[in-house]
Parts: structure tokens; sequence; C-alpha cells
């Protein structure tokens, strides 16, 4: 993450709203400067970070933009590694050994015989090193003498730029006391990122879709308007950057304003996030039911639909996410949510229970390994509905189900008259 | 409340959390209904057991442990400060003890720590006073002891962190100490340096200043001082406990030359860094501040830049000039077996004479144990010399050291006073030197002017 100083000189002020000047990720010189620093990095490979440091300093000369140098460099250096040289003593030893002779000379004298060189000889011999390894050795636990081992990702001049500016923008919530996020999709990736980052939430469904969510911190309540989350919401936002539509509202306090600013980010920014969205199945399990649900099921074949983790149950302070809902190609209101549970970790599924539990709610249907160590019972107070299996779940099974739980829960189903489009056209999604 | 046999409360950030309690219950405060849950700041745990109690609430929170320590410290006690611990003791083990600078606090909370025998945290406001906490907690009671900031993170049952990253171990480790120990306690008023002890658990609190802050100083509207470590429990206000002299000292200033080849580098630089800020007008036109305006301007204005970047070479000159390695050199031998600071401005020149001398440094790189070792090896004589940058400026105590040479530093009145105040500590009867090295025709004896040391203070 950039340092505040690389941050501060780029903030923008307009009444009470805040922005930060980011860089045109299209401009050429600035393309060309980012392909030098890399260029100087990959030199690097193998050299002392103090060697790289050095090196960007020349690089940097009398420029004036050298805000943005050392942010770009900055960004460089945090996704390289850096790994200590490897000694046969600690370092610490060494000097522990060399310095009780301290202070030592270069040439001897009446009252000191010893020379700096006969000292770190005889030290030499006793670790059984020459005395220019010991000489080497002797630091080589400072950071500074670390070697740069991996440059990180495979840096094109494009996307060091825009990961500076995905920096920026993180740096402003540095001073962040509370954010307002809307996002309307990708839940799964911003739950867990918001768990990851320990952060709380409070989420309110959102009329037309989406969910409207307020993030702090546990104490926030308590002690207004503390920066204490400004750096785990930074590190929040790339996860933001999943979903498709959303925005941000974050209220910031930055060391040089005098009250409490706005900073406002929505989905027509160019920023990318570089994490990873979780793939489009979170276990074979899960791929294997939807591939044969289209085997057998799709294209119209039955009258559902299945899709994807669009829906949240929300459970006070958490949340859970079904792995597919099945939804009525007649009437979108019938909706029934089906929740996979495979081979996990037994407190994984504890949790799982306890959130369905909570959910109380009469359209889900779990689908439930019978090689876990579970029994009905601990469902029990659930009013969801449960199917165990052996191997994988069978469909025919499941949507008999299905059926039956729509019923129960939407009352029977009305058959409208046949829709005049033939019914093996294309779904307009 | 109606049923509450499901209850139980646990730590989370700082809070307190009722869990299986629903919205509808009444629950008295300092709870409070926030989103969905019942929630309050971890402090009042030690309040809130009766009331957990009598409701059978199953307690989630304490995660500290009981230790069996055993106590190394050979001083004996004031018996002030035997009284100071049983007022602490009889106000169960919460509260404020105001003792005068040089009184034994540290002696006193040992002792403290002791008597709880249980995981203790310990804040302290800066890495030095954490550094010799860290010594003191070592010696007192040999076992590891944890230490929690910037440069190393080590969470042990007893642990010392500073004011600036408490929030962060309290937040996540907070139910882990049943002791929380706040030193120089008037720090807490400040704006986010009370959230530590806001959001700790911790039954057993104990606080130590000389100066309790002031009651229009006490709030800052979100806590009070004695609301988060309990009232003022003892209070010895006797300001010369401890008679502290300084010995008598001389200070001697060395002045050394440019070579020729530093000196016309050091010339063409200064002209272009104060052509630059004389043309500005800068000092007339921003007053103190208008170094500041300099760096601001060097972002846009490439005079500003070279002007900036010609300062930073001739500081360099300054600090890492040849003869001024060549008087460090004599002088480390003249001064040979006597013990010997040597103060630098930068912490490179600090390891370069370190790899040069091979004498022992100590930076804001140097991690606690090493920093303990390298100060115990100095008092017992194994090591002779230690080079520093401005880590050793405050709150510690080399006695041993009879000569300190200054190689270079900023113009800071205070530091300079605490430099002096180091190798003056009274301890046997020897006079100290004082060597200042500096270069003849530079800015750097400028500096030195405009550091005037008014007698009394000395």
């Amino acid at each position: 993450m950039l340092t505040s100083e690389l941050i501060r000189p780029r903030l923008r002020f307009a009444g009470s709203t805040l922005s930060i000047e980011m860089v045109d990720e299209q401009d050429a010189s600035l393309l060309q400067t980012a392909q030098e620093l890399i260029d100087i990095l990959q030199q690097q490979v193998g050299h002392a970070r103090e060697a790289w440091e050095e090196a960007l300093a020349a690089y940097e000369g009398a420029r004036v933009d050298y805000i943005v140098l050392r942010g770009l460099a900055k960004v460089l250096t945090d996704a390289a590694t850096f790994t200590p040289l490897e000694t046969p003593f600690p370092p610490a030893r060494l000097r522990e050994q060399l310095f009780a002779h301290g202070p030592v000379f270069r040439d001897s004298d009446l009252f000191h015989p010893q020379t700096r060189q006969k000292v770190l000889h005889e030290a030499a011999g006793e670790f059984g090193l020459s005395s220019e390894q010991v000489d080497t050795m002797l630091f080589a636990d400072r950071h500074a003498s670390y070697r740069l081992m991996d440059v990180g990702p495979a840096w094109t001049p494009a996307a060091l730029l825009a990961r500076y500016n995905l920096e920026l923008a993180r740096g402003v919530l540095y001073w962040a006391s509370h954010i307002t996020i809307e996002a309307s999709s990708s839940y799964k990736d911003l739950w867990r990122y918001i768990k990851l980052f320990k952060l709380m939430f409070w989420a309110q469904p959102k009329q037309g879709g989406g969910y409207r969510i307020d993030l702090d911190g546990p104490i926030s309540p308590f002690v207004s308007s503390t920066l204490r989350y400004g750096r785990q919401m930074a590190a929040f936002l790339p996860a933001l950057l999943l979903c498709d539509r959303w925005q941000l509202l974050a209220h910031v306090r930055p060391p040089q304003a005098t009250r409490e600013m706005l900073y406002h980010l929505d989905y027509t920014c160019a920023l990318r996030s570089h994490f990873k969205g979780s793939g489009t199945f979170d276990s074979r399990l899960e791929a294997d039911f939807a591939s044969e649900f289209e085997q057998k099921m799709g294209n119209k074949r039955g009258h559902w639909r299945l899709t994807r983790e669009s829906e949240v149950l929300l459970l006070g302070d958490t949340v859970m996410i079904p792995d597919f809902i099945l939804v009525d190609e007649q009437d979108d209101n019938r909706k029934i949510m089906i929740e996979l549970v495979g081979f996990w970790h037994p407190q994984y599924l504890r949790r799982k229970i306890e959130k369905v539990r909570a959910a109380n709610c009469a359209h889900l249907l779990l689908l439930v390994y019978q090689g876990l160590n579970i029994t009905a019972d601990a469902f029990q107070e659930a009013a969801s509905e449960v199917i165990f299996f052996q191997q994988k779940p069978v469909l025919k099974e499941v949507m008999e189900t299905v059926e039956h739980m729509a019923k129960r829960v939407y009352g029977p189903r009305v058959k409208r008259k046949r829709a005049r489009t033939p019914r093996s056209a294309p779904h307009p999604e | 409340m109606s049923d509450t046999s499901q209850a139980s409360v646990f730590f989370q950030g700082g809070t307190l959390v009722l869990q299986h309690l629903s919205a509808s219950e009444q629950v008295p405060p300092p709870f409070k209904l926030i989103k969905a849950r019942w929630r309050c700041e971890a402090y009042h745990y030690g309040s809130l057991l009766p009331w957990l109690r009598e409701h059978g609430i199953r307690n989630d929170i304490p995660r500290w442990r009981h230790l069996s320590l055993a106590l190394y410290e050979t001083r004996e006690p004031h018996d002030y400060q035997l009284a100071a611990l049983d007022a602490w003791n009889q106000g169960g083990k919460r509260g404020s003890i105001i003792l005068p600078t040089g009184a034994g606090k540290t002696f006193v909370a040992i002792q403290a720590i002791s008597q709880v025998n249980a995981s203790t945290v310990v804040i302290v406001p800066t890495l030095a006073l954490l550094h010799q906490w860290y010594a003191r907690l070592v010696n007192a009671f040999h076992i590891d002891i944890g230490v929690y900031y910037s440069g190393e993170k080590h969470i042990l049952p007893i642990t010392v962190t500073t004011y600036h990253s408490a929030g962060d171990l309290i937040s996540e480790y907070g139910n882990s100490f049943q002791l929380l120990l706040c030193d120089e306690l008037h720090h807490l008023p400040a704006k986010t340096w009370g959230e530590a002890a806001l959001m700790a658990p911790a039954p057993f609190r104990l606080g130590l200043t000389a100066t309790y802050p002031e009651e229009q100083e006490q709030t800052n509207g979100r806590w009070r001082v004695d609301e988060l470590l309990g009232p003022i429990v003892y209070t010895q206000r006797i300001e010369s406990l401890v008679g502290k002299q300084l010995a008598e000292y001389r200070t001697q200033r060395i002045r050394v030359d440019l070579t020729a080849e530093e000196r016309r580098h050091y010339d063409a630089d200064y002209a272009i860094y104060m052509g630059f800020v004389r043309s500005r007008q800068l000092r007339q036109r921003y007053g103190a501040g208008w170094h500041r305006e300099l760096m601001r301007l060097s972002a846009s204005d490439p005079q500003a830049r070279q002007a900036l970047l010609a300062r930073q070479r001739l500081l360099d000159i300054i600090w890492s000039c040849e003869e001024k390695f060549a008087v460090l050199d004599a002088l480390l031998r003249e001064h040979d077996g006597e013990r010997i600071l040597v103060f630098t401005a930068s912490n490179a020149v600090a390891y370069r004479i370190a790899h040069q001398w091979l004498v022992p440094v100590i930076s804001f790189e140097t991690g606690v144990a090493e920093r303990k070792h390298i100060l115990d090896a100095f008092q017992t004589g194994d090591y002779r010399v230690i080079v520093t940058s401005r880590v050793l400026n405050e709150g510690v105590d080399v006695p041993e050291a009879k000569i300190a040479i200054v190689l270079g530093g900023g113009s800071s009145q205070r530091e300079y006073i605490q430099r002096l105040g180091r190798i003056l500590r009274k301890h046997e009867q020897r006079e100290a030197f004082l060597f200042e090295v500096l270069v003849r025709k530079t800015i750097e004896e400028g500096k030195v002017q405009r550091r005037h040391v008014p007698r009394e203070q000395r």
C-alpha cells in the first residue's frame, strides 16, 4: 500500500467532497516511465534491496514527478519478494563475536596491535568462513541487505499504471471512518472479503434489486469517526470492484482536512480489481450438479431455470448465499434455493447448520452428503427441507422435492396460456 | 429478562457482544442494540460480571492465563512504593498511582504484575520506553517477554506495546490480558491513544504517571481517564525523592575542514540551494514554514526540486566527510578503554561506522532482544562503544558512558540537552566529555550557533 506522503499531494478538495488525482493509463510518457521502472526492477533480481533503492534514486534524478515515480516504485516493491541472504550462522552471532573486539582500526599502533583485518580473519577462521564472507554477512539480516528474489506478477506498463490508480483510491480510504456501498451482484466475494478484513456490515435490500451495505468496525458506534478501520476498508476496495454495478460513499478525514469529507466512487471509474473472484463453482459437486441439470432439465425441458448465487439471505450480522436458485420460468416469484453441503470440515458444517437454522427459510433445500457425520436431527429446527445423498444428489429426487416445496410455499402452480414465442427460442438472458 | 439459558457473551474487536439474546429483550446499559446485536465497549467487563452471573449468561470472554511468575527483583522497595501497591490492591486492583519522575514507577508496576500473576499488557508512549520496559521485565521475571510495535510482533503472556500499536493488539487479542498497565497515562486523552484501554476487557487496571491530567484535559468528549482505569489510588508529590545530580562535564568542539573536492561539491550545491531560497525569498515569505513550502514546490517547480536535492547532497557531505571519520578514529584510539557513545545524523552513517570499526549499532531496525544485549554488554564492559543515530535520544539510561561523540544531528535544543544528559548522569565522581565534531564554513556551524543552551538547563 502507498504511504501517506505519496497520497496526500494528490488529494483534491472541493467543498465537502474529496477526490484523488489519478494518472492517465494511456499516457505515452507515463507508459514509458512505467516500462523503465519495470526494466530496472528486473535488472535488480538477485541484488540487495538497497541497490534497487539506489537505482530508483538515480532514475528519479531531478524529475519533479517524483511523487508518481515513487508511487509506481512502491507498487512494484510491495509486489516483489525480498528474502534474507542465507548464512551458515545468524549474523547476530557474527556481530557478537566481532564487536567484542571493537573498536578496531585499519592500522595497528602500540596500543592497538589488532587491525580490523586481523580480527576479521581470526573470527572467519573460527566460523570456517573467509574474511570477505564474514564482511558481507555481518549485517545480512538488515532489510536493506535482503535480496530481490521475485518481481511478482508479470508487470506490463499498463497494468502498473492501473494498479497505481487503484492504490491511490485505496489510499483515500486510510482516513475513512465509515463507508456505504451499493452492489447488485457477486455477493459471495463481497461477503467473503468483508469477513476477511474483519469489517462489520449492515445490509438492506434496495428497491429494484441489490443491496445497500454500511461498513464499519465493532468499536465504531462507540468512538465516533474512528479511523481505526481505514486500513481494512482500503484493503477491501478491490473486492467491491468485482461487482458489476456498484457505488461507494466514504466518510473520510485526511490529515490536512479540517472537517469530515465525502469520497465517492462508482462502477463507471476505470479501476480494476487484482483480487480473484471465486470460480464459477466452489466445488466439483456443484459443477456436476449444474451440468447434470443442464443436460436433463435444461433447454426448457422443465419449467425451472437454474441460476447461481444471485440471492443473499441476510441473517442479522451474517449472510448466507445459497449455491443455486431455481426460478420458475413463468413466475419469477416462485423460487427454491438450493444449498449443497458437501465434503467439509466439521467446523464449517457447524456454522452452516447454525446459519440454516437462523435462516428459518421454507424455500431452502439442503442437499447433504450422507458421509458427513450429521443426522437429520441437526437440521431439525430449520424450516428447510433436507435430502441426504451418497455419491451425488439424485436429480429426479431433487426435482420432485422442489415441486413439492414450491407447491407448499407458493401454492399450486397456475398454468398460463402458452406464450406465442416458440418454447425453443433462446431465453433473453 | 426472559429466557437467558442459551445466552452467552463474547469478545469481538474491542466490544462485548451478547449472543442468543433477541433484540426485544430488555438489556440494561451500557449495552446498546447495534445492528441487531447487543454490544458495549469491552472496558465495562469488570463491572458487568455480577450482571452476567445473575442471569446465568455464559462468559466466553477471558482468554487470559494464570502465570506462575517468580520475581528476581533485588531492589528493596521504599515505603511509599509499598503504600502505593497496598492502595491499589485495596481498590480492587484498579486505579492510578501518581509518583514523581525517578521514584521507581516501573518497580511498583513489576510488583503489581507479580501479585496479579496473570497475563498482562503494558502500554507505553515511546519505543525507547518499550525497550526499557522489555529489559526490566526480562530481568525481573526471567521469562520471554512479548513486544508488539511496528517493528516486531510477538504476543506472549506479558507483552509490551506502544499507545500507537496498542489499538490493533487489543482489538484482536484484548481478551488475552487480565491486567492492563498504562505507563505515562496522561497520554490517554489523546485522540486515538485511549482506544486501547476502551477496547480491553481486562478487569485489573493500573495507570502510572508523574502528571495526572487536569480535570479539563480528562475528557476529550469520549472517555474519562478515571472511567477507563479507575480512580487515583495513591499520590506522592515530593518532587525530589531521588536526587539526580548531573556530573561535571566539559564540551569540546572539534572543527574540521572539507577536502578540496568535498568543498567544491559543497559550494556548488550550496549555491543552488541558497540561490533558490533567496531568489524566492522563502524565509521572508513563509517564516518557519519555509522548508515545507520548498518541499511542496519541489513537486512542480524544477528549480525547487534542484534546490531540495542540492540540500540533501550538502547534508550528506557534512554528515560523512572524510575528516569527521578521521577525528572519530583518533578519538576512539585516544579514549581506549572508556565507554563511548557515538551519535550520527543518519542511519546509513551509523551502520558504516559499525561496519568499519566493528562496534555495535542501535537503530530503529534493532530488535528488542539485540538492543538489550548491546546495552547489557555495554554496562558490563564487553562492548566499549555504541554507535546510534537518534534512537537513544529519550529516556534511556547509559550511566557507564563517560564520553559522547556527536558527529551530526538536528538543531533541536531538546535533542541536544538529552544527549548531554545521557552521558552526564552522575555515576562515580568522574568528569564527562562531550565532543562535538563540526565542519567549518558550512551550514552546520550556523546550526550550532542557533542551538543556545541556557545555563540553568545544564
